[in-house]
């Protein structure tokens, strides 16, 4: 229905409303001239008048190829095209083109109005949008309501081919129905976004796992009809994940079957892990999921803890005790490592080793040592009791020879011999009771330099007095270590008391010596005692070790070199000699400190 | 004239005993510790028969019993060793081969083991000296 506009309306649209529109219009003639133009089209063409279409639009010099105006003037009929030419600033532009042909009273096409619209910023903004959609680091496709994809992005394509119109379960998955859980379905449902895990299968035996968000495309009346899918790849991140996984059983079932206790601390001290060994080690119950840092410090040997974090990366007590939460001490090796990440200090490793079966078992070598020990001096004792039964018989033979042959002087030599032999016999005994016994070990700290020097004070005067000049030797300090001191000072006693004699009984009877040697090499104490004495031949080597076996005629029950070899048994070390006759003897006993009893040893019951 | 037995052992009363026996048995009697000179007296006394303690540690048996056995004019006079070691058989065929560690020297004339059966080490010095009983 026609109305009647005011007159002022009327006179505004036909005086203004053709530059105030803004889109760029223009009037054409058949020769191509433009012949009018408004405002919008100066703005965005620049000058016009005099000027050709082609030239102004395209800056041709002839006219277009293909020419839409052309074909408008024949047909008479309107046309819209998208076009590319110049601005005014010779940039290139795009725009739609409206060519409407104005026809006169006898329906001839005498000219073109051309109504241009710049969509150059808007094309811009698709293509960043479609680059966008193609090369953002995910797989894209948008469905609709019948699951059917309508439109994927490159990165998809590239994946799985051109998969436009096919249903998606298909396309995706090889599934003839919709997935049991689906997604987009969700979307479908409320309009909510929703995200879901899903295995694409593409290819023979290829699969990707996918994390998938779906988004409805809601459109300006907040309707919608399509689901945008974005799916992210994360096969190898699952794949990094469950190695990390396996890694990490791996290494969980490792601690835990390990036979010693392992245990870590974070940079606060408290116990992040704790295997079963640690547990059986400090009699932890098994329903004490939480042990505390106090507990912990207190089993451990006073003030380890601290040390060991303030101190160097490892830390390595070779024998020592922890405490059980029953109370009792048991022996063991604590090793400790301070872990670090790029210099910040994240906590303790703490490596334990029960020694108590260790222990036993050096315990039980110590006492089979100690009974084959017995098991000699029970040989030597029947080479003993042959000299003293030789000894009596022989007394009881001048006894009997005398009183028969009526000599006097052969009874009271047969008399004295069975006392003096009786007196023997109770002295092996006595002796022999006393070794076989043993006496018990009482281990502290000693310096060994200590002892040697006491037992050179001990034969001062003696050495002195038959000219021997007897010296202690200790070219370098010595740490003391855990010894028993009577032990190692009957020890050194016996040995420096035979050197003493043997150069006694050696024919040159100056510049004889005897030297007590203190010494350590790779953590083993070694004690010398060396004379240039009268030295041992082949015969007297072979027995130097045998109960009762003297050079000291009835000076000697020959049980001190024997029971210097069991002390130092006791101590684990050995005891050996070099001997040249004439020359001197040098005996040598090796302690290595590791295998030195402990404070209330675990040697001798 | 009596025989002489020479009787070395360390140990003064079994040189007492020893010596006591052999007089009883008609010997004449000559005792030795293990003294440096022993080789010298030996040559000097001229001894029919040798008892020889071989453990007497002073100054070993063995070392005795070989000088004996390679000095000229004393290499042939028998030689009865005394020992607590071990068994007889056991002896000879380890320990004093291996104690004398030379080829060349004889075995002993005879061996007693300790403790000293009187009877058997006079009967056997009475067979080595061809005495009759």
């Amino acid at each position: 229905m026609m109305t009647t506009l005011p007159n002022d309306i009327d006179k505004w649209i036909r005086d203004n409303l053709f530059d105030a529109v803004p889109m760029a219009i223009a009037v054409i003639d058949r020769k191509y001239n433009i012949i009018h133009a408004n405002k919008s089209f100066e703005q965005m063409f620049g000058l016009w008048q005099n000027r050709k279409c082609y030239a102004v639009y395209k800056n041709r010099d002839a006219a277009c190829a293909i020419c839409k105006g052309s074909e408008a003037f024949k047909d008479g009929v309107a046309r819209t095209n998208e076009e590319v030419g110049y601005n005014k600033n010779g940039r290139l532009t795009r725009y739609i083109q409206h060519s409407i042909p104005v026809k006169d009273d006898n329906g001839e096409v005498r000219f073109i109005v051309e109504i241009a619209t710049d969509i150059t910023e808007i094309e811009l903004m698709r293509k960043e949008h479609q680059l966008l959609l193609d090369q953002v680091p995910c797989n894209i496709l948008v469905i609709n309501r019948d699951f059917r994809i309508v439109r994927t992005n490159l990165r998809l394509r590239q994946l799985l081919g051109d998969i436009d119109g096919e249903l998606c379960f298909k396309a995706l998955k090889g599934y003839d129905e919709k997935c049991a859980e689906c997604t987009a379905h969700q979307t479908f449902s409320d309009g909510d976004i929703h995200s879901g895990s899903h295995v694409w299968a593409h290819g023979e035996d290829h699969v990707s796992h996918m994390l998938v968000t779906t988004v409805p495309l809601r459109k300006a009346d907040n309707s919608f009809d399509l689901v945008m899918e974005m799916a992210v790849d994360v096969t190898k991140t699952l794949k990094l994940e469950d190695e990390l996984k396996v890694a990490h059983t791996f290494l969980e079932s490792i601690i835990d079957t390990a036979l010693d206790g392992i245990l870590a601390l974070d940079d606060q001290s408290n116990i992040t892990i704790i295997n079963s060994a640690a547990r059986r080690i400090f009699h932890f119950p098994e329903n004490q999921i939480q042990i505390t840092k106090d507990t912990l410090s207190e089993l451990l040997p006073h003030g380890f803890l601290g040390q060991v974090a303030a101190g160097s990366k490892y830390s390595f007590l070779q024998e020592t005790e922890v405490k059980t939460m029953d109370g009792d001490m048991i022996p063991v090796r604590l090793i400790s490592t301070r872990l670090k990440t790029e210099d910040r200090f994240i906590g303790i490793a703490l490596y334990i080793q029960d020694l108590t079966e260790i222990k036993g078992l050096e315990k039980e070598k110590l006492e089979a040592e100690r009974l084959a020990a017995v098991g000699q001096t029970v040989a030597g004792l029947a080479h003993g009791v042959k000299n003293l039964i030789n000894a009596l018989e022989g007394g009881m033979y001048l006894l009997k020879s005398g009183i028969s042959n009526n000599r006097m002087d052969r009874v009271s030599g047969g008399m004295d011999m069975l006392i003096r032999n009786i007196e023997r016999v109770s002295m092996f005994v006595k002796e022999f009771l006393a070794f076989s016994k043993g006496r018990e070990i009482h281990v502290k700290i000693e310096d060994p330099a200590l002892i040697a020097h006491e037992v050179v004070e001990l034969y001062a005067g003696q050495a002195a007095n038959h000219g021997i000049e007897l010296r202690c030797e200790i070219p370098d300090p010595v740490t003391p270590a855990p010894m028993d001191y009577e032990g190692m000072h009957e020890c050194l006693t016996n040995l420096v008391g035979n050197a003493i004699d043997a150069c006694n009984m050696s024919e040159k009877k100056e510049n004889c010596f005897v030297a007590v040697r203190i010494s350590e090499k790779d953590d083993i104490l070694i004690f010398e005692v060396i004379d240039n004495g009268i030295g041992m031949d082949y015969e007297v080597k072979q027995k130097v070790f045998t109960n009762f076996f003297t050079t000291k005629g009835l000076g000697g029950a020959g049980l001190g070199l024997l029971t210097t070899k069991k002390i130092v048994q006791e101590h684990g070390g050995t005891i050996t000699f070099t001997s040249e006759p004439g020359e001197g003897s040098t005996f040598s006993i090796h302690l290595p400190r590791k295998r030195l009893p402990q404070h209330n040893s675990f040697i001798n019951t | 004239m009596p025989q002489k037995i020479m009787i070395i052992d360390d140990e003064p009363d079994i040189r007492v005993y020893l010596a006591a026996a052999a007089e009883d048995n008609g010997f004449e009697p000559l005792t030795l510790g293990a003294e440096e000179s022993v080789i010298n007296i030996i040559a000097d006394k001229k001894p029919d028969l040798i008892v020889l303690d071989i453990m007497m540690p002073m100054r070993s048996g063995i070392s005795i019993y070989k000088e004996i056995r390679i000095s000229p004019s004393i290499w042939h006079i028998p030689i009865i060793l005394i020992s607590g070691m071990d068994s007889l058989s056991d002896f000879m065929e380890n320990g004093f081969r291996k104690l004398i560690n030379d080829d060349r020297i004889s075995l002993p004339n005879g061996f007693i083991e300790k403790p000293i059966d009187i009877d058997v080490l006079f009967k056997k010095i009475k067979f080595l000296l061809g005495t009759k009983q």
